[in-house]
Formats: structure tokens, sequence, C-alpha cells
């Protein structure tokens, strides 16, 4: 059966945000990147992106590329909320929605809703219309009859408008267009097949299988069914199921302090923890990941045989973690700890009536920090290391 | 009553003390203190400049050092008491060295004669008493636990104890510094350090009231410091001059013997009958030689070189007969008046400077010879590698752990350092700087800054030198502590300075690119069929060479190619070997305007003597001082002394010359008012002299090097392809291989590109072509080429797939090479008519690296995919390629790509460029060589060389426009400039008032 794809993307999905929040940011050029002088740029509006500004750059480079930019921190949290909203209006059409790789891209397989919505481009002209009223964003759509497809023809009429390829027409869509257009090759990619002189769609397509195999390798079947618009990848709704805890610290300014890293990774714990107990849980694996300023990242683990749940075991476990992993001198830009392998009930109660006291005492410090928090809000209380500097 | 101060570490106790010599005699003195003994860690790096700050500071030396034991960290402070003493001392540490299980316990008692030993550690101090040695107890620092603990088992066994510093920096401060030292050490950050690394923050220098009050409770400990000053009176070695031993042969054996070889040399030389002047000449030479006793040294000199074919002897050794006739040297003293005396003088007693070029290639192996030679008896001399302002905040910078790429930012863009020491601070500097216009320094930049620019001279580590040799009558570490190199030759533990200072002779045997040029060069072409005497070469007599010499067309061409030696060429028009013997002397970095008036005068203009005195003594070179002998003839001149004018002349090349020279000045200019020379003279000589700060060539070295410099240009002359080939082969010239091709085009060879079947390693030159050599292409192992040049001497590749059969490369080197054309003949051969398309061979490649995996190798399973048709290759994509294989293009020149943006822009070509003196012109250019220099005013201005494929154009960026374009200077591809063109006595140069990059094609 034909399948039926749309491609939804909301172009520069912060931006737009912060722009339905604030109208004064419309048609301005505006950078979203964290506040701390040595920040990465989030990302840009289409107006900046003309200036040159590019995502991962440095906010310095950028501002001085594009002096008139007004410079905002990005709010991730606030940006999957909106898309949540986006999700829940598609979500009207079929229940098989995908949220793509980075933000405001979304698939939606409306295969077999003629009956109930009509044909696929009348859907997408509806969701369109519908987002447009009742969140204010404008999106670009696309129907083809596979992901790959639908997504070239987005990327084609990029930023505004719609494109559709009917069943049959892919190769046809795809022929005249470069390469680079294509998602899924990368720079090195590319290369390598200029090399061969093939900077079209079509040139690539005249060559066989076994051909390709030679030039490409372990990517030229992907390659091969790509050139001839073929993509039977089926779309994937996000799975609801929770099973992992995850927390960021961002440092305001980078550091390779020792206190000051492990003051952070205190506070990460006290945050975990307090969320595990809420939820009645306890963790037998901690990572804790690293991203240095020259964004690299790398991330260890610390295992424990039964599940934590306390502050004071969870930060031992921790930093267990974070020496496992802290090795360069480069400053870190953020630390991150996530809990794994989540278990049910928390506790063990103990045969004997020898518990560890001191165990206890814990418990019941952290029941009183857990009130705490719940009366007066997070953070009230602080570990010593966290009021250092 | 004398107030000692004990183990004192500075910054030659590597990466951890902070403060220099001088500075820490300079505190000890100002702080009351009698006597000073400096301690570093296991060596005497420091061990001159400590005893001429102390002569200086007016304060008491004791030599010694702080022994460790590497396994365990436990240590011992030995005092040299005499100069017995002194040579135990140098064992030991030779031994700390040498030795991979120094064990400290078991060997210090064997070296302990001489010695004043002191311990920190209670079981070495139990030991070595036990064992009878005379050994005091040392209380480090302060009276703590530690401390304690030692003086009551030396109060029960009645050993002395006595109060040591070991201090590591001269005020509290310095504690940051010595962590930050720490931290570039073990590679870590300031709050990782570990406490075990570094030493608390009481290890500073305080004052002997201080320290009395630290042990006030005990009291003996102090004084007990006078009894060891008592003890330790030696003050500094006295060898004498050190010079090597030949054979162990008596003195007047050994002047027999220099005779004989000299003058058999000499009839090799000058053939079997010997004109009266060359016979008095040596027999005048080898008195002098054998009354200085210094017959040795040129005998061993002269078995050094004996079996090297080529060499250039430099220095003022060229101006010995003797030593031209053993061949150490290649001018003939006495065609070219080199004068002897300025050589050696009865009246001085100074080491002989002999240093000789040895072709690059083979100089290690001649090393290599020499210390298997001598044994023990022989050691190079060492350097004392300091970080340098630039490397001082990389280090700091990553101790702070900022990223590489945001160093690299800062530390790669600052151009130059200015000589001297700086009013400013230097983070205001760097914000100055037009080159780092863009960079923020922002935290934590600014405490980076001003830590790195505390560290900068920082000693850190002993490299070798590039060719000094000392060698010793009794072995070489009973004079100075010999440790192992990193590539593994031993080295004495000073440099050159301390060496020479310490009177051991040293002989610099240095390596020399152009010697190999010449080699291959005449090598080839003596393959080729073309004949050459050496013996009968006189290179500078050629007529046709010193056309192009006189013309500045010398690129390649040793010490004569840079651009500025070749616009003086240009200016001076002059092409003899005695101008040039000149100019390359007269090419300084500090000698600019006085390299102007020396063309004025040459070229016509009206002169006369600076002054009446100096009448007759400059009258060769216009009255301009053109070498280092030049200062101290006129320094003569004007009062001093033979010695005086000698020392003046040495110390102009040292480094840290400003006090001594202060000195010199205020003599010179008593000695010309002595002499009612006004003022104003005075000042002027005394600026000319100045301009020989930096280096300079004495006449004999000038010459020695003009005889090199005619060689080349003679084979660039007469055998241009032959020399080019030689030339990029043997790397490491001014230029770029790119602008070697550039040049060799120009001079009507053919540049062939690289081929499997046809080219060797190195590139081949024969009947006005140029073969690339495969060394040209880029990512070739050098297993890969010879195999390559192997299997090709075996029989000529036929196709591709015999190529890759037989060499196998990997994939990486094949693209390469099918990139840079060395495959293309292949193709050619196998189906004649068709153009080779490279993508198709590509396409073979990868299907020979696919196939090669798979795990039959059955060629009836192997059928071939049908070659697909590839779209054709575009000329620019296919010169793109060839470009990132070679580095340059053999058929075009890059620029010629952009012509189209040269006639939008109107811009000429660079042979046209005479027709347009004094108007405005557009050049479309290439970077070939760049050089930036500070103006008076401490400001950057830089020199460029561009080509286009018809010439080059030499311009010049003034500050104000520099600052605009520096930051376009960095990038690659063609700039268009706008600007003048000024004639300068017949030199062409543009002066460039706009420039901009072009679009890519």
């Amino acid at each position: 059966m034909e399948r039926s794809i749309i491609h939804l993307n909301i172009a520069d999905f912060g931006v737009a945000v912060e722009r339905l929040e604030d109208n004064s940011l419309k048609g301005r050029p505006l950078i979203l990147a964290p506040p701390n002088v040595r920040g990465l740029v989030y990302d840009m509006s289409e107006e900046a992106y003309r200036e040159g500004v590019r995502k991962g750059m440095p906010i310095k480079r950028a501002r001085r590329l594009c002096r008139a930019a007004t410079l905002l921190s990005p709010r991730p949290e606030r940006y999957l909320l909106a898309m949540d909203t986006v999700i829940k209006t598609a979500r009207h059409y079929t229940p098989l929605v995908e949220r793509s790789s980075g933000d405001g891209h979304l698939f939606l397989d409306v295969t077999g809703t003629h009956r109930l919505f009509g044909p696929a481009p009348d859907i997408g002209w509806r969701i369109r219309k519908s987002i447009r009223h009742d969140l204010g964003f404008e999106p670009i759509w696309s129907v083809a009859p596979s992901k790959l497809v639908a997504k070239v023809a987005s990327r084609l009429v990029k930023p505004v408008g719609e494109y559709i390829v009917s069943a049959g027409e892919e190769q046809d869509f795809l022929s005249p267009l470069p390469l680079s257009i294509l998602p899924g090759l990368n720079r090195s990619d590319l290369l390598r097949l200029r090399e061969f002189n093939l900077r079209s769609i079509m040139q690539t397509a005249s060559l066989s299988m076994q051909q390709l195999s030679i030039i490409c390798g372990s990517k030229s079947y992907f390659l091969y069914q790509a050139v001839r618009g073929i993509d039977p990848s089926p779309i994937l709704p996000p799975a609801n199921k929770r099973d992992s805890i995850l927390f960021h610290h961002h440092f305001a300014g980078d550091t390779n302090d020792d206190q000051t890293v492990r003051a952070a990774l205190s506070g990460l714990v006290e945050q975990a923890g307090h969320n595990l107990r809420e939820q009645g849980l306890g963790t037998c694996r901690l990572v804790v990941e690293l991203e240095y300023s020259d964004t690299f990242r790398l991330a260890r683990h610390a295992a424990s045989k039964t599940a934590l749940h306390d502050n004071m075991n969870l930060n031992r476990l921790a930093i267990t973690a974070l020496y496992r992993g802290w090795r360069r001198r480069i400053r870190l830009r953020r630390i991150s700890l996530s809990c794994h392998r989540l278990v049910r009930p928390a506790r063990q109660l103990s045969l004997f009536s020898q518990t560890n006291q001191h165990q206890q005492k814990q418990e019941k410090l952290c029941a009183a920090l857990d009130q705490i928090q719940h009366k007066f809000g997070a953070n009230r209380v602080k570990r010593g290391i966290q009021l250092i500097n | 009553m004398s107030k000692i101060l004990l183990g004192v570490h500075s910054h030659y106790s590597l990466m951890r003390g902070t403060a220099g010599v001088q500075a820490i005699c300079r505190q000890a003195s100002t702080l009351g203190y009698t006597h000073i003994a400096l301690t570093d860690r296991n060596n005497l790096y420091g061990l001159w400049p400590f005893l001429n700050a102390c002569k200086s500071e007016k304060i008491r030396p004791i030599i010694g050092a702080e022994i460790t034991d590497q396994k365990n960290g436990i240590r011992a402070f030995c005092l040299v008491k005499n100069s017995s003493g002194y040579s135990t001392l140098c064992q030991l540490l030779s031994t700390r060295h040498l030795d991979k299980n120094f064990n400290l316990k078991a060997v210090l008692p064997e070296y302990s004669r001489g010695l004043c030993i002191m311990t920190d550690n209670s079981a070495l101090l139990e030991l070595w008493h036990d064992q009878g040695l005379e050994v005091i107890a040392a209380l480090a620092c302060k009276p703590d636990k530690k401390s304690f603990q030692l003086r009551e088992l030396a109060k029960k066994r009645g050993i002395m104890s006595v109060v040591v510093a070991d201090s590591y920096f001269l005020r509290p401060a310095g504690h940051k510094l010595h962590q930050l030292l720490r931290a570039i050490d073990t590679n870590t950050t300031f709050s990782r350090l570990a406490p075990s690394e570094c030493v608390s923050r009481d290890h500073w220098l305080t004052a002997p009231a201080d320290f009395a009050k630290r042990f006030t409770i005990w009291p003996e400990a102090i004084n007990n410091a006078s009894h060891i000053a008592r003890q330790c009176t030696f003050d500094g070695p006295d060898f004498g001059l050190v010079l090597p031993p030949y054979k162990n042969i008596s003195t007047l054996e050994a002047n027999q013997e220099l005779k004989e070889k000299a003058f058999q040399g000499a009839r090799s030389r000058y053939g079997d009958k010997l004109e009266q002047k060359v016979v008095s000449r040596l027999e005048h030479e080898l008195k002098v030689i054998g009354d200085m006793g210094f017959s040795t040294y040129f005998l061993v000199v002269h078995d050094i070189v004996r079996p090297v074919s080529r060499t250039c002897g430099r220095g003022s050794g060229a101006a010995s007969l003797v030593a031209y006739c053993l061949r150490i040297t290649n001018v003939c003293p006495v065609k070219h008046k080199l004068y002897f005396a300025r050589f050696l003088n009865p009246g001085r007693q100074d080491a002989p400077d002999i240093d000789i070029d040895f072709a690059w290639d083979e100089r290690d192996a001649i090393i290599k010879m020499v210390l298997e030679k001598y044994g023990e008896h022989a050691a190079m001399v060492c350097n004392h590698v300091c970080l340098k302002p630039r490397m001082a905040i990389r280090e700091t910078a990553k101790v702070f752990g900022l990223p590489d790429d945001e160093i690299g930012r800062v530390s790669k863009r600052l151009p130059w350092f200015r000589s001297g020491p700086d009013k400013n601070n230097l983070l205001d500097t760097l914000k100055k700087m037009p080159e780092l216009r863009d960079v923020d320094f922002d935290k934590p930049w600014p405490e980076i800054i001003q830590l790195s620019e505390r560290l900068a001279g920082t000693p850190r580590y002993l490299s070798v030198h590039p060719g000094g040799v000392v060698i010793t009558p009794e072995p070489i570490a009973n004079y100075v502590p010999i440790e192992r190199a990193k590539k593994g030759v031993p080295i004495i533990q000073w440099e050159k300075d301390a060496t020479e200072e310490a009177g051991l002779v040293k002989i610099d045997l240095l390596g020399n690119r152009s010697l190999g040029v010449i080699r291959d060069a005449i090598s080839q072409l003596q393959a080729n069929g073309h004949l050459l005497d050496e013996n009968k070469w006189e290179p500078e007599d050629d007529k046709s060479t010193q056309i192009e010499v006189a013309a500045g067309n010398t690129m390649g061409c040793f010490y004569i190619e840079s651009p500025a030696m070749r616009l003086l060429q240009k200016k001076a028009r002059q092409g003899d070997f005695e101008h040039l013997v000149i100019h390359s002397s007269i090419i300084r970095p500090a000698a600019n305007e006085f390299i102007r008036e020396y063309v004025r005068r040459l070229r016509g203009g009206a002169w006369q003597a600076l002054h009446q005195e100096l009448d007759g003594v400059l009258d060769d070179t216009f009255g301009i001082m053109v070498y280092q002998e030049d200062v101290s003839r006129v320094a003569v001149k004007f009062g001093f002394s033979d010695v005086d004018a000698d020392r003046l002349r040495k110390i102009m090349s040292k480094k840290d010359k400003w006090k001594k020279l202060a000195d010199y000045k205020e003599q010179f200019f008593a000695g010309a008012r002595a002499k009612k020379v006004e003022q104003e003279t005075t000042e002027k000589i005394w600026q000319m002299m100045m301009s020989f700060d930096g280096y300079s060539f004495c006449k004999p070295h000038s010459a020695s090097y003009a005889k090199v410099s005619f060689q080349a240009a003679f084979l660039k002359t007469h055998y241009p392809a032959e020399f080019m080939a030689a030339v990029i082969s043997n790397q490491g010239g001014f230029y770029s291989t790119f602008a070697y091709v550039s040049e060799t085009k120009r001079l009507g060879v053919r540049v062939l590109a690289p081929d499997v079947n046809k080219s060797s390693i190195a590139w081949h030159g024969k009947d006005r072509c140029l073969r690339v050599g495969l060394m040209a292409v880029k990512h070739l192992s050098s297993q890969t080429m010879t195999n390559i040049v192997a299997r090709q001497q075996e029989k000529p590749f036929v196709s591709l797939q015999d190529f890759l059969g037989r060499v196998k490369p990997d994939e990486e080197e094949a693209r390469s090479l099918v990139h840079g054309g060395a495959l293309d003949s292949l193709i050619a051969q196998s189906k004649p008519r068709q153009v080779s398309n490279r993508a198709q061979m590509l396409y073979q490649l990868a299907n020979w690296q696919k196939r090669k995996h798979l795990p039959y190798k059955n060629e009836l399973f192997a059928n071939q995919a049908v070659m697909p048709d590839f779209p054709p290759e575009s000329l620019l994509a296919r010169l793109r390629n060839e470009y990132r294989s070679l580095g340059f293009l053999c058929t075009h020149h890059p620029i010629s790509l952009f012509h189209k943006e040269r006639e939008r822009s109107h811009g000429i070509a660079a042979k046209d460029i005479t027709h347009y003196v004094g108007k405005q012109i557009s050049f479309l250019g290439w970077l070939i060589t760049a050089k930036i220099v500070g103006t008076k005013s401490g400001e950057a201005m830089e020199f460029l060389t561009f080509e286009d494929e018809t010439g080059q154009v030499e311009c010049t960026l003034f500050p104000k426009i520099y600052r605009r374009h520096c930051h376009l200077l960095h990038r690659r591809g063609p700039l268009l400039l706008k600007g003048i063109v000024e004639d300068d006595f017949g030199a062409l140069t543009l002066t460039v008032e706009r420039a901009r990059a072009v679009q890519r094609v």
C-alpha cells in the first residue's frame, strides 16, 4: 500500500517560540545563546543566519558578525512544551507522529486516513491552518510517499511553502537535485562522491548497486535507495515509559575547579535524590556526563549492588563516576547526572533488627529535606560545599 | 658576623624553583647574607651565572647541589669543600643521571670525598653516620615535627644540626608561580595539584632575622652554618684552557706532525711547487699555533674533517692558511686577503674558534663517530631550553583549562615580542596588537597573561646544542656533570656561554643544507654526463655566474636567496666575490639604515670617514662597519686595549649584554672625549657599533659562506634543472617547494609530473626538465616510496592493477598518487587514446581495496563490476586535487586560474612592473614569503613577496596598512594588491595601499 507521509517543519523553532511570546522580536535578528561569556550559539533567526551566524559558534564571534542581534538565553524546556502542543494538534489526524531530530520537525504517517480526513494534502493544509491559528507558527509542510522524500521536499521550499510529491514521482522529483540535499549524507560522504565527479542525484542514480558498493562501502545500500527515493523506514512515535532520570547543570563560567564541580554535582544529586524518593524509586547505576569547553563529551558510570535513594550514598557513587571520567585539564561547560536501573520498591527491609544507625539517620535527614522542599520549594537548604564561592 | 644561607633553589631546579640566579643573589645580599649556597636539584646548570652573580653582588658562593633518589624522593644536600670535592660532585651528579638504578643510600658514601653532606632524612642520617660518614642533619625551612625528630636523633648521636632554608621562591607571593610550574610539569590544574608535588608557602627566601626568630628554640642550628662556611671555601673551578688531546703525544711531536700535514696539504692545494709567500705564511702560522699550544686542537679537527667529502669552515678560522691546507676551510686566505692575526694573536689567550659545517644529512653520523672515538672524554654542549613568552602563555592557559583552539587564537597570532624590557604590562601590549584585534581578553586571560609574564624565561629542560662537542684530556665528568639527552647522546650540563667561561674548548660541528644541495647537484650532473673537476673549480671567477649574482637571480643559492639579500644585490649590481663577502655580512637584522647608506656610497654617493681617527680603517667598505672585527678595530682607535676591544666585539652577540655594554659605552665615550671627538660623532659611531646586535659575521666567515654561495650560483646558472632538483630534494630552504617550482619554470625548465615509472624518491633534473620526486606526494610513507622505486627497477609497471598488486599502497597513499598524477601514465599505456579520468582510477583502486579484504582470492569469482561512465572531470577540480596532493601545480600557476578576476580589476603582470614606476597599479599575487619587522617606534610592518606566473613582486606594508590588513595575510589564495611602484636604486617594490582577498574560482 502506498504510504503518505507528511513532514512538518517550523523553521528556527526556538526563535519562533520566543517571537510568539515577545512580538517585538519579529523581523529582527535574534540569537539564542546561554548568557555566560564563553557560551555557544544555540539557535538563531533567519536574519542572523544571513549575517553569518551559525549554530555552535562562540557568542563573541556571533555578536561581532551581527551586532544588531538581540541575545536571549535559550529555554529548552519551554521549546519542549511548545513542541508538545504542536504534536497534540498533529495527533488529531494520526497516532503515528514522530518527533524528528532537532526541534521543530515532525513526521506524520497519514496512510489510510483518507476516509476520515480526505487526501493527505488536505490534511497538510488543515494542520498548517490550525497551527497558524491556534499557535501562531508558520510551518513548512510537504507530502510524499516516504520520510526521506518528504524531508527533501521541505528542504527545497524552505523557508516558506509546501510541496507535494505523489507516489511514483519520487525519482523524477529527485533527479535534478544535488546530492547535498539528501538527508543522511555527511560532508565526508559528499567529498568522497565528488572524487568520482558525482554531484547530482541523477548522476549517482546511473550507478548499479555493485558499482556503488565499490565507491561507498557500507553506505552504498542507503545511497542506492535514497537516490531512487526509496525509504521504507517507519514512523516511530515516542515511547512513553521512563526508565531514567536526568539532570543538567550548566556552569555560569566554564570551570576546572575541583570544588566548584563537586558542588554542582552534589546539587544534581540532591535533585535526583528528591525525585527518586518522590516516586518511591531507587537507582543502581549513575551516569555522569561531562561536556568540556571544546564541546568534547564523555560519560562514565558507577554502579551499586543495592538500590540507592539517599543523598549521601548517591553522592558517593556520583563522585566515583565523576573521577572515572574527569581526566582532562580543559574546563567543564556542563555536567549532567542520570539515574538508571530504577528499582521499586526502593528499600528492602532487613530481616534482622541491626539496621545501620548511620543509614537510618541519613534517611531521616533526607525525609526532612524532602518536607522542607515541599513546603518552601527547592534549594532552601544546601550542603556546605554548595556555599563555597 | 657572617650570615649563611643554605639550600637555595633557583629556577634551575627545573619546574620547581621560580627565581633566576641573579635575582636570588641580589635578594640574599640585600637581606644581609654574606654566604649563599645554591643547591639546585641534581644539577649544576646555573654554576657560572651563580658565580658571576655572587661576584657582582659581593657575596661568597658555596657550590653544591641537592641530590634526590628518583625512587623514593629522599634527598641529600652536597656542598663542595675543595677542588677534589668539585670533581666528586660532578661525578656524583653524572652517576645520578646516567645510572637508571641510582640508589642514593648506597651510592653516596662512595662519592663523599671533599663534600660536606647534609640530609633531612633520619634513616639516611643514621645509616651514613653508622658507616662513618661525616654527615650533618639538615633542618629544612622551619621547626616542625619532622625536623624535631631529626634533631633529636642528631643530638642523641652527637651529629651536628644546621638550618637549611630550602627555598624555592623569593617572596611569599612566589608560591603561586611555584604551583603553576608544578601544575605544568605534572600536567594538571591548580585545584587538583597533589600537595606532595609542591612545597608549602613557607619555602621562600627569608631574612636572617626571620630565620633566627623561626628557630629561636634551636639557636645552635643557626650558628652551625658558619662551621660549614668555614669548611666550604671552594669558590669555583679554574681549569685554564681545556683543549682536546691528540693521541697522547707530546706538544713537540704535535707541532711536528701538524707541520708535516700542513705542508702536505699545501702541496695538494697549490701544486708541488709552493710560492714563497705561501711558505712563509705557513711557517709563521705554525709558529704561532705551536707557541700557543693549539697544535693538538688543529690535529683533532683535521681528524674529524678528513673522512668527509664536503665541509665549510666558518668563524674566524677561515683566515688561517693552515686550516685551508688541512681542508678544514675552503677559502684561500692568500687569494682573498684574510689576515691570520685576527684569528690567533699571541697577545690574547683565547680559545681558537673553528666551526665546521657538514652536509645536513651527514652530520649526525660524524658526531656519532666523534663521540664513539673519544668515549667518556667527549660530550655535547647542551641548550637550556627556556619557556618562551608564547609557550608560557600556552602552558599557563592549559593549567587554567582553556581549550586548545582558544589558546591558539591568542598564542599563534603573537607575531613577535619586542626585545628588551617592556615598560607597559604585557596584557596592554597584547590588547593593542593589530593581529589580536578580534580577541577578547576576558576572564581568566588577564590572570593567565600576568602569570605567564612572570613565567617566561624559566628553563624547562635541556636539549642538545646543534653541534658543539667538547673533548677533554681527563674524563669529562671530572670537569662538569653529564647527562644523557632524549636522543641518547651524552651532554654536559652547561650551555655554550658557560662552557666557554669554564675554559672548555668546544668544536662546533653544524649541519648545512646547502652542502647537501651542492653535493647532490654535482653528483646528478655527473650522472648526466657533465664533467666538473672540483679541484680546479673556481665558481667565483665565472662571468655568467657573476652576472646572475649581480642581478639577484639567486633563489635557492646558499645565504643569498632571501628577498632582502636579493634586493640588495639588485641595488648594488655587483656580482664579484669581494662584494658578495661584504653583502653577506652587512645583511643583519639591525643594520637596515647602514645598508641603504652603503648602497648610496657604492653607487657613487659622496662620503667621508666618520672621524679622521678612522681614516683608512674602513675604506674597503666605504667607511661603514661591516664585519664583526670592525667593531674592535674602531674601538682600538678610541683607546681600547686589544683585549677590551675583542671583548666588546664578543659581547655584542651575547644575550644578557646590556649591563656590561653600559660599562664599555662609558669607556668608549671617555676615550672619544680624550681624542677630542664631538659627542654627536661619538654617538653616531656607537650607534653603528650597536647595529651588530644579534648575530654578525667576521670577514673570514663571510668569505667562507660566499664561497658556498658562489658554488650554488654557478650550478644554478649552468645546470638549473639539476640544481633546483637538489634544492627541493634537500628541503628546508628559505622558500616553500611551491616557490621553488615557480622559480624553476621561470628558468625555462619544464616541470614534469611525478610518475611511478619514472620518478625516484628525490627530485631529478636533466636536460632542462625537472621530474617531480615521489617525496613531493603527500601522505606517501618512506617505506612505500622505497618500495615503489624497488619494484620499478625490477620491471616497469604496466597497468594500475599491476602497480597496486606489486606495491600494495594503503588507500590514502594511492589516492594521493592518483591526484598527484603519478599514475596517469599507466592509464595512457593500457588505453593509449583515452584521456585519463582520475575518477576511473579511483574506482579501480576502490575495487582493488575491496577485493583485498575478501576471504577468497580466487580470480574466477572476482568478476569485476563494469566500469561506470563517470561524469567528466572539470579542469579546476583536477587541479585543485593536484594542489592538495603536491602543494603546487606542475603545468599551471594557480594565479592563472584567477585571470578573470585579474582582468576585471585591471591587474598587471609581474614582469611588466618596470613600466609602472611611480604609478599606481593593481596586482594579483600569490604570497611566497613574509617577514614582519618592527619600526623604530615599535610598530609592526611587513615585507612580503608575492608572485604570479610571470615573476615576483616585493611588497611593503607600512604600519597603518599592516594593521588594517594583517588578518588577510594568514589565509591562503591570491590577494589583490593596490599600491604604488617605487624604484630604489633600480630595485622595484610595491608599496601596498589596499589589499583584498579574491573569491574562490
